[in-house]
């Protein structure tokens, strides 16, 4: 039998085998444009998702120092009132960063080195339990261990029933899967004793340290004590046993001032005269006015001085105040609020990819897969729709790869194009709206290197996605029969 | 291509013993099994083509006319029997070879014209080459050349939704021809047009015939197609009902007026 002399067939310039793929989208615009309209939703929704956990992210750390530096006044006055539970103590020294706190552990305690690190040790060990047990369902935790909670847990594990008890009921919880090993939990609890008498040391320290602090008021409240915390109250406090540093002290007894001054106008505001004057400033009735409208008047200049002279008619001392420190206060305040929201707006953020979480991954992933079933669908219509084009091609000596490659290529301009603008689109939203949320604090900390990242990952999931989604149909395409030329509708 | 005065009668080109066969089938059968039902599309068909040959076949919808074209146009396989295009049996072939016969060895025109919407004349008459490996600027001179040959070089740049019925089928023409086939294989060309754009088809189609020595089969049921072919073939449920030259048919009109 004679046998057929074949030459390979050249491959297409791959310029030509576009063209043909552009042409197909040309000829059936509209439809391409429903598939372009799909996959642009679809990664608009990514992009925003994930252009909003971004941003979130980066103010959150940005706002996290600026919280706690604004949280410092009331950290100090809480140290310098109430000493802290066993509990806090042991999380203060389980999970401190700074070293300050460390010191501050180790004075009021007065621990040495040894001592110290054994404290940190036994006390990260029971925060991993601690933890555990406070995530615990109430059901589950009644019990293991009763009505105990907190550190009284391990207090009532001391006792060698209960400790037999609990472990064989935990035992026996298949679907509890505990933290470590019971062994080590069985070490610590034998160590408890060390450890709460540890905190009960560091408790004592800091009761006497309070009580020494609290007779050296001399009369004046906490507060207004503080604002002498760089001079001599601060010499007090380090006596007492506190650490505070000349550096910590200057910023806290400014802050103690910025707090008093902040009270002493929106006092002043509650006096029947004065709120009378601003209501008609403001041309509102006296009732209306708030802290915050009061506020965003203080803002301006005018208004400030203004205010200033009402307060010192009335009585209150605001003689040596410049207009500019209740700006600079009003400025504080606002800039308060803000973090105040953003660490609301930023609570929930973490985990996941780029920390969009796992319920927003969800979310994406099924977003997608609507998307892909949409492509697939779009690509399927289209391969039926140009059967006779398809197969005439192939009459004309087209090869299945050629077809496949044709419309892997056409779904990829679709995915390219729904992916660019999707993700301008997703970006463009994410924008808006974390600019309502954040406002001026979103500009301080816009995080431009990973948005550019995650634009470019979107768009190139979206040509992927095309792509992938179009692999049935170009197959079906490919295998299409030539004879189907032949067939008249 | 034989183009002398004596080959040009039709019964001395089928006769001539210098002839090759070009296609011949052998016990061709197809059989389609749609679930339970089993349709004999061919019942065992064994026919002989020549080269330069001008071959219609007639036969009514669902006598296995359409079948017997995908068969002998290497589209389809059959289930039994052979087909040897060329000499080459084609159920031997893998894919790349057949992609490589259909462009090179085999023109199709269809009744419907199936030109490629988005694309001009020329475009359309130099796809195949492009599959075939000729260089763009060779397939655009030659693409030309044939689109002059069925007198529409003025309009190459016409898309097929600008041009008539009769254009459109002559940019096919001109197309099928891309590669230089052997064998053209017309589906009803003349269906969808009127008497006269028809007439233009067919001339075209016999001048390539009696110019070219291309081969030419040809399903019709058009009776001017008689006129010009070398032998009739009737396909009635799945078999040839009968094959004769033209000669032998016009005798038989004869003798029946």
């Amino acid at each position: 039998m004679k046998t057929i002399d074949v030459q390979p067939q050249p491959l297409l310039g791959f310029a030509r085998t576009l063209r043909i793929a552009l042409s197909g989208v040309k000829y059936r615009l509209f439809r391409a444009l429903v598939t372009v309209a799909v996959i642009s939703v679809a990664m608009a929704f990514l992009m925003n998702i994930l252009a909003e956990s971004l941003i979130k992210m980066t103010v959150a750390a940005t706002a996290k120092d600026q919280i706690a530096e604004m949280r410092l006044v009331d950290r100090w006055i809480a140290r310098l009132s109430i000493p802290p539970t066993t509990a806090e103590i042991i999380a203060s020294a389980a999970r401190a960063g700074e070293p300050a706190e460390i010191e501050n552990l180790r004075t009021l305690g007065r621990l040495d080195d040894a001592e110290l690190t054994r404290l940190r040790e036994l006390a990260s060990a029971a925060d991993t339990y601690l933890t555990f047990f406070s995530e615990l369902n109430y059901g589950r935790r009644r019990v293991l261990v009763g009505s105990a909670e907190s550190t009284a847990i391990f207090d009532r594990l001391q006792d060698a029933t209960a400790r037999e008890t609990f472990f064989s009921r935990l035992a026996e919880m298949k679907t509890v899967r505990f933290v470590t090993e019971t062994e080590a939990f069985d070490t610590l609890l034998n160590e408890w004793p060390v450890l709460r008498a540890y905190t009960e040391r560091i408790r004592e320290g800091q009761a006497t340290a309070i009580r020494t602090v609290q007779d050296n008021l001399n009369g004046r409240t906490l507060m207004q004590s503080l604002r002498a915390a760089e001079g001599p109250f601060g010499q007090v406090i380090r006596d007492a046993g506190f650490n505070l540093s000349p550096a910590e002290a200057e910023h806290l007894s400014a802050k103690v001032g910025a707090v008093a001054d902040t009270a002493l106008i929106e006092t002043a505001m509650n006096q029947a005269d004065i709120r009378q004057a601003i209501a008609a400033r403001l041309d509102i009735l006296p009732g209306d006015v708030t802290p915050s409208r009061l506020w965003s008047l203080l803002s301006d200049r005018d208004n400030a001085a203004w205010y200033i002279g009402v307060m010192n008619e009335q009585g209150f001392a605001a003689s040596g105040w410049q207009p500019d420190d209740v700006i600079a206060l009003a400025d504080s305040r606002a800039r308060a609020q803000l973090l105040k929201q953003a660490e609301r707006a930023t609570m929930e953020t973490g985990g996941g990819l780029m920390g969009i979480g796992q319920r927003m991954t969800w979310l994406a992933f099924v977003s997608m897969l609507v998307c892909a079933v949409g492509i697939a669908n779009a690509m399927l219509m289209s391969v039926t729709e140009r059967f006779r084009e398809i197969a005439t091609l192939k009459c004309l000596g087209a090869l299945d790869g050629f077809i496949m490659t044709v419309f892997l290529i056409e779904a990829s301009i679709l995915g390219l194009v729904g992916g660019i603008a999707g993700t301008l689109m997703g970006l463009v939203i994410a924008l808006l709206r974390m600019l309502g949320l954040f406002k001026s604090l979103l500009l301080e900390s816009i995080p431009l290197g990973a948005l550019v990242t995650a634009s470019l990952l979107s768009i190139v999931i979206g040509v992927l996605l095309a792509a992938v989604s179009a692999v049935y149909p170009s197959l079906r395409a490919a295998r299409l029969a030539p004879m189907e030329a032949m067939r008249i509708e | 291509m034989i183009t002398t005065p004596e080959h040009t009668s039709p019964a001395a080109v089928a006769e001539a013993s210098e002839r090759r066969v070009i296609i011949r089938s052998v016990g061709m059968k197809k059989i389609y099994q749609r679930g339970a039902e089993t349709t004999h599309a061919l019942r065992g068909v064994d026919v002989e083509i020549y080269t330069g040959e001008f071959i219609s076949v007639m036969g009514p919808s669902g006598s296995g006319k359409s079948t017997f074209f995908n068969m002998i146009g290497a589209l389809d396989s059959p289930s039994e029997g052979r087909v040897f295009i060329d000499e080459v049996d084609v159920a031997q072939l893998t894919a790349e070879e057949l992609a490589f016969l259909r462009c090179r060895k085999i023109g199709y025109i269809f009744q419907s014209y199936n030109l490629i919407q988005y694309m001009t004349a020329l475009e359309n008459v130099t796809t195949p080459m492009a599959f075939g490996g000729v260089t763009p600027d060779e397939s655009r001179k030659r693409g030309m050349e044939l689109l002059d040959l069925v007198g529409l070089k003025t309009r190459w740049f016409h898309r097929p939704i600008e041009m008539s019925g009769g254009q459109q089928q002559r940019v096919a023409i001109a197309r099928a021809l891309a590669n230089n086939p052997s064998i053209l294989l017309c589906d009803e060309p003349t269906a969808n047009l009127d008497h006269k754009t028809g007439d233009e088809i067919l001339t075209i189609l016999q001048k390539l015939n009696q110019e070219r020595g291309v081969t030419i089969i040809c399903a019709t049921h058009d009776h001017r197609m008689m006129n010009m072919c070398d032998r009739l073939m009737w396909i009635r449920d799945g078999a040839i009902e009968r094959i004769a030259r033209r000669d032998e048919v016009e005798v038989q009109l004869a003798s029946i007026e």
